[in-house]
């Protein structure tokens, strides 16, 4: 059964908000006639042979002759796709009165007969879910090598069609409930290393029979690695297992890549029967599996039914403007490619639908993003310089443009790199929009500017508006005010260096090319996962609503809870979407029953979790502590009632073909589960550490202080205080002995000596020097004075080292012995003469008070004041 | 001429300094009586030396008191205990770099009062109090730092006395309602360095660091409900998710419900003083809030304990406590009240007094017990002296 629902506005973000109206839609039936008329197209001999009609350099070009459009719809269903499908290379084969195949929507004889015919085949509600994009993505004669991408080039034309209606008008939403299922069990790749895969897969088949290409050894060096070799080296097996697991299904083991690519596609079988190898691998497979125990559902746990992502409603509509785009990357054709960009997986499509496609090469460092995007490393992403002619062309025509991408910078470190760029290398370029750290660059040519594009418009610095995040940037030029960049929708420079101009000066010969210069020195990291050229400069009210419609495939993953709530076709519903490689979102979850006479009261809702493959996701759990009712006054029959308005990721397992979701309640209507509490673990047991010192050092400020409180000078003296100044931060800052360096020594006694020097001078002391020197003759020469040596030392070495010896100080005859010979020298030592004793010197009452102030410093400064 | 030329007493300090730790190796620790114990604790909590007739008094306490506590509490009465030792304590916990060099500031001030009149020191991050000095010109301005500039040269002033720290009110001082003062955190100081720009998330991390002695990795658990992360954290960093999911996520899971408290709080950097907006969310809250648009969107003050349960439960929260409340007040007596405040105060004591951390058994037992002995009395000074009677050597 299927239903529909419909609301209005612009944006997916709301849905719960708006006004749903569930009815029976009755599509089925329509559905399956459309699709019998387009399988006609075969042929109706009985062979399925299908002639794909001549590869797309552009429809051929026809002149039309017939009547007239009748309506103004007519006219836009001729410009936007009728004009481009009824070529003979293209849908205008079969499906036009020549080619005989009804529907005829791509007759040439009257355009209004062909509007009538293409009305049975597309959605312009839905573009995407027309059975005209639906059949041909599913492999009915699409003209390029990528169905997803005819698939996409088709829904472009339709939406275009659709146009103001598509874009902002009522827009219907088809809440279509998943098969009801129970959460299974379900089998998870074992982290082992590849232990069991090496025994069940690799050695028995693949290292035997895929090596020779898929293995970084190899000659070939085809990716995925899943060969990866020699089987002895644990690491390159581990390597070989991570590159495998997407190429498995444990639960279905027949339905396995591995396994189809030989049954179906005969890739490279190594005997004569492919089936006898598919069959085979099979088995390994199946044993594989078979070694693995399933992760069983709790049965404790309140569950919902369960669902995956592509089971999920899609979220149709996104909404964007795309009515000036000239050409569109939305990157939906590699995501079974992993890491290989070989082959199909080379070739990134331009899916504007404006001729000649300007489809990218990948080469380098450049591999494939889930949930549609590219990844860059150090590669590029380029299209021929033909193809990209028509930016010249398109752009030159209107004289104004916008380059918009989305865009997830891999850091903001990287300068002068080259995000989306149209040049011939590093210093030749029509436009380039690149990265500085923080920053986003524009340049642009024009006939102000050279023919780099310099001088560029960049992000404000102090703004810091790139972040290593997913965001949406739109670089814009018209010829009035010149270049504007926008990001997350926001305007955020617009002080063109040189405003305005003409791109008359373009050089129809260079390059489109993403993630890199044409050049291939300029790599820039970073995902983008969109990119649109628009030969117009959009409005920020189209720049916003492209914003808000995001980027990536929504869809509306319903989780049954009718076995809980007994309220008929009830649902907790959240918006999902592959977040990244490595993640899923999940977004706004509302409960709602999809019978309009319900009237839900009353019901608990509390602490609700997300399953995954037959088990709680251990880690993004924000609805964890929801605690919240469903309530008549709060539900409403079209937009049920919103749980929480919040996201978050959780971690993607298998891929989203294989993961299964569910839910899980703490409290659901009458049913609980009794969680038990996180376990606390036991507090770690300390280990013994380092024998340390148990004596340490004074730090700057203790050694003033202690400088001050040993003499008695005031810290506040100014020639001390200055002094202190200087070397504050040149003294030791931590207590270890270990760390005192020579270097501390000379600050200490620099500030030794300052404060030796306030003292001897009797300045600023509170205990006179005369006081606290007592008979210690100042005024006289040094010989006389220093004849009462020990009139100067004694006070010094009682303050040091203790009026009463403290055994924890030296020795204070030791010491005292020690400034006698500083004083008079050590006989028979030429290079100790003593103080008293060096020439060159005037021997007066000053030079008395400079020895003074020396014995002091070499005192007060010593490891007795500093060690403690 | 510089003075050491003067002199060429440079090489002679040095020797005398070499002579000097070299004999001190061989004496100062198994040689330890009544006064070398006494000299050590006055050095050790003073900042100091003592002088003989200080060590005779302190020693002579020694007898009836052989833990030394009651020494210490003779040696504390030192000015320098104050205006050098717990200025330098406290000092590294005002700014983001650590940085013990910085002039001193209310922050400071209110750890130096609280010691000298024994106020309960879990009040430290919830109190509406503030210690300055009314004989010091200029007076306190919620504006500027001069107040507290001039009070630093004035302690080194030898007639400085730590009675000249007087008890007030941030309220009344920096006119902020008394309801949303917490101590420490919104003391001017804290503000200008961890409410200035940014997110508010600072305030919590260096609290966190400062007050429970551990940064966001010991506290890393992707476990937890991740409800309140804000928009602008990116859930897929440089397109990778798996680096929000092993990283991010284990810490702003836990930290951005609790800084949600802070949710009125700003520094102005205009009129250099704090800002608070009761009701409305500060700006800074919704920063980069497109980085993902589906993260949590901040309503008000509100907070709530994400932590009491699982690993963290470990901190020890206080059971008479509801784990949830508004501001930062709540917030302060919420991690104030928990083991791994009382411990970590301990702990940066032991380590300023013994120079060294807990390092084996017997280390360990003592920070037990006073770490105990704190959390029934919450007496800091008590804790410099019990640590520096440890340590006082035997």
């Amino acid at each position: 059964m299927q239903y529909v629902t419909t609301f209005t506005g612009t944006s997916l973000v709301d849905v719960p908000n708006r006004l749903f109206a569930p009815r029976a839609r009755l599509l089925a039936a329509g559905v399956a006639l459309v699709a019998t008329m387009l399988a006609g197209c075969s042929g109706g001999s009985g062979a399925p042979v299908e002639v794909v009609p001549g590869a797309g350099n552009g429809p051929a070009a026809q002149t039309y002759t017939g009547p007239a459009p009748s309506t103004g719809d007519v006219q836009a269903f001729k410009i936007n796709l009728w004009d481009n499908i009824h070529a003979d290379n293209r849908c205008g084969t079969c499906h036009s009165v020549s080619g005989g195949q009804t529907p005829m929507f791509a007759r040439s004889d009257d355009v209004n007969l062909a509007y009538a015919a293409a009305n049975m085949v597309v959605d312009l509600a839905s573009p995407k879910d027309s059975m005209m994009v639906v059949k041909v993505g599913g492999g009915h004669n699409c003209w390029l090598a990528s169905n997803a991408a005819c698939a996409s080039i088709l829904t472009t034309w339709i939406t275009n069609w659709a146009g103001s209606t598509a874009a902002g008008g009522d827009k219907k939403i088809q809440l279509e409930p998943p098969v009801i299922r129970d959460p299974g069990t379900s089998k998870n790749f074992p982290d082992d290393q590849g232990l069991l895969y090496s025994t069940t897969v690799y050695n028995p088949i693949v290292s035997q029979f895929c090596s020779r290409c898929h293995s970084s050894s190899s000659s070939v060096k085809q990716q995925p690695f899943f060969a990866e070799g020699p089987s002895n080296n644990a690491m390159a097996v581990q390597a070989a297992y991570e590159a495998a697991k997407p190429k498995m299904d444990l639960d279905d083991p027949a339905n396995s890549r591995f396994v189809l690519r030989l049954r179906n596609e005969s890739h490279n079988c190594w005997t004569a029967s492919c089936t006898n190898d598919a069959n085979a691998m099979q088995t390994a497979i199946t044993n594989f599996a078979a070694g693995i125990s399933p992760t069983q559902v709790d049965p404790n746990l309140v569950t919902s039914k369960a669902t995956t992502l592509y089971e999920g409603t899609v979220a149709s509509g996104g909404h964007r403007d795309d009515s000036t785009v000239i050409a569109m990357y939305e990157f939906k054709t590699g995501q079974t490619c992993g890491q290989s960009i070989t082959g199909a997986c080379a070739t990134a499509y331009d899916t504007s639908g404006v001729d000649p496609a300007m489809d990218l090469t990948l080469s380098g460092g450049v591999q494939w993003f889930g949930g549609w995007g590219l990844n860059f490393t150090a590669g590029k992403a380029q299209a021929s310089t033909a193809a990209s002619k028509k930016l010249k062309t398109l752009i030159n025509a209107t004289g104004e443009y916008s380059i918009e991408a989305w865009v997830t910078p891999g850091n903001v470190v990287q300068e002068d790199m080259r995000i989306v760029s149209y040049s011939a290398g590093l210093t030749q370029r029509n436009f380039n929009l690149g990265q500085t750290m923080y920053n986003y660059d524009f340049f642009n040519r024009s006939d102000k500017t050279d023919g780099n594009g310099s001088p560029q418009l960049s992000t404000p610095d102090a703004a810091e508006v790139l972040q290593a995040s997913l965001q949406h940037v739109v670089a814009t030029f018209d010829p009035a005010t010149g270049r504007k960049i926008y990001v997350n929708g926001v305007l955020v420079a617009s002080n063109d260096p040189t405003p305005g101009g003409l791109l008359n000066d373009w050089d129809d010969t260079f390059a489109f090319v993403l993630g890199n210069e044409v050049s291939g020195n300029r790599n820039w990291a970073g995902v983008i996962r969109l990119v649109a050229i628009h030969n117009r400069a959009l409005s920020l009210s189209q720049i916003q609503q492209n914003f808000q419609a995001g980027v990536g495939e929504k869809y509306f993953l319903m989780f049954s809870v009718e076995h809980l709530t007994s309220i008929p076709e009830s649902f907790v519903v959240f918006e999902g979407s592959q977040f990244d490689s490595y993640s899923y979102l999940f977004r706004k979850p509302f409960f709602i029953s999809l019978d309009d006479t319900q009237h839900p009261d009353m019901i608990d809702v509390r602490g609700l979790r997300i399953g995954l493959n037959g088990g709680e996701a251990p880690v993004g759990q924000a609805y964890a502590n929801l605690n919240t009712q469903i309530t008549t006054a709060m539900y409403s029959s079209d937009t049920g009632q919103t749980l929480l308005d919040l996201g978050t990721i959780v971690p993607l397992e298998k891929g989203p073909d294989s993961d299964e979701f569910f839910l899980t309640f703490d409290k659901l209507a009458s049913h609980t589960f009794n969680r038990p509490p996180p376990v606390t673990p036991p507090a770690p047991t300390p280990a013994d550490l380092d024998p340390v010192s148990a004596i340490g050092v004074h730090t700057f400020d203790e050694i003033s202080a202690s400088l001050a409180a040993l003499t008695g000078v005031s810290q506040l003296d100014s020639a001390v205080a200055n002094t202190v100044a200087t070397v504050r931060q040149s003294l030791p800052a931590d207590s270890d002995i270990k760390a005192v360096l020579a270097s501390h020594q000379v600050a200490i006694a620099q500030l030794a000596i300052g404060y030796c020097d306030a003292l001897m001078e009797n300045r600023n002391t509170t205990i006179p020097r005369d006081t606290m020197f007592v008979g210690f003759n100042f005024g006289a020469a040094p010989a006389t004075a220093f004849a009462s040596e020990n009139l100067l030392f004694d006070p010094l070495l009682n303050r040091v080292l203790g009026n009463t010896q403290l055994a924890s100080q030296p020795d204070k005859t030791t010491v005292r012995t020690e400034l006698h010979n500083l004083v008079n020298g050590i006989s028979g030592d030429s290079t100790r003469p003593g103080l008293l004793n060096t020439a060159g010197v005037t021997n007066d009452a000053a030079r008395t008070r400079n020895i003074a102030k020396a014995v002091c410093s070499a005192v007060i400064g010593s490891a007795a004041m500093l060690v403690n | 001429m510089s003075m050491l030329d003067m002199f060429g007493s440079h090489r002679a300090t040095w020797r005398l300094f070499v002579a000097v730790a070299l004999l001190l190796c061989g004496i100062s620790v198994a040689l330890a009586g009544p006064r070398e114990q006494a000299a050590r604790i006055h050095e050790r909590l003073a900042g100091v030396p003592a002088t003989d007739a200080m060590i005779t008094t302190m020693a002579a306490t020694l007898a009836g008191d052989p833990t030394g506590a009651a020494a210490a509490q003779i040696a504390m009465q030192n000015p320098n205990f104050y205006s050098v030792t717990l200025k330098n304590f406290a000092a590294p916990w005002t700014n983001r770099n650590h940085d013990a060099f910085v002039p001193l500031n209310d922050y400071v001030t209110l750890v130096m009062g609280m010691v000298k009149d024994n106020v309960p020191f879990d009040q430290i991050l919830s109190g509406d109090l503030l210690y300055t000095a009314p004989g010091v010109s200029p007076g306190p301005s919620p504006s500027n730092n001069d107040h507290f500039a001039a009070l630093e040269t004035r302690m080194r002033n030898p007639a400085f006395n730590q009675s000249e720290l007087v008890a007030t009110t941030q309220s009344g001082t920096y006119g902020i309602p008394p309801a949303a003062t917490a101590g420490a955190m919104t003391t001017r100081a804290a503000s200008e360095a961890f409410f200035i720009a940014g997110t508010n998330r600072a305030m919590f991390r260096f609290t966190l660091v400062n007050h429970l002695c551990m940064d966001m990795e010991q506290v890393h658990d992707t476990s937890i409900t991740p409800d309140n992360i804000r928009q602008d954290v990116s859930r897929s960093p440089g397109g990778d998710s798996r680096v929000f999911l092993n990283g991010c996520i284990g810490c702003h899971s836990g930290m951005d419900p609790l800084a949600r408290a802070f949710a009125y709080y700003n520094y102005d950097e205009t009129t250099t003083r704090l800002v608070y907006t009761p009701g409305v969310v500060q700006p800074k809250y919704f920063n980069n809030n497109k980085t993902f648009p589906d993260g949590f969107i901040t309503p008000d003050d509100s907070w709530n304990n994400h932590w009491r349960q699982g690993q963290n439960a470990l901190i020890g929260w206080n059971s008479g406590l509801p784990g949830s409340g508004q501001g930062a007040k709540s917030l302060g007596q919420e991690l104030a009240g928990t083991t791994a405040f009382a411990q970590c105060q301990v702990q940066k004591v032991f380590k300023t007094v013994c120079f060294r951390d807990a390092v084996d058994s017997a280390d360990r037992a003592q920070v037990a017990t006073m770490t105990n002995t704190f959390r029934n009395n919450f007496n800091l000074r008590q804790v410099f002296a019990d640590s520096a009677g440890y340590c006082m050597g035997n």
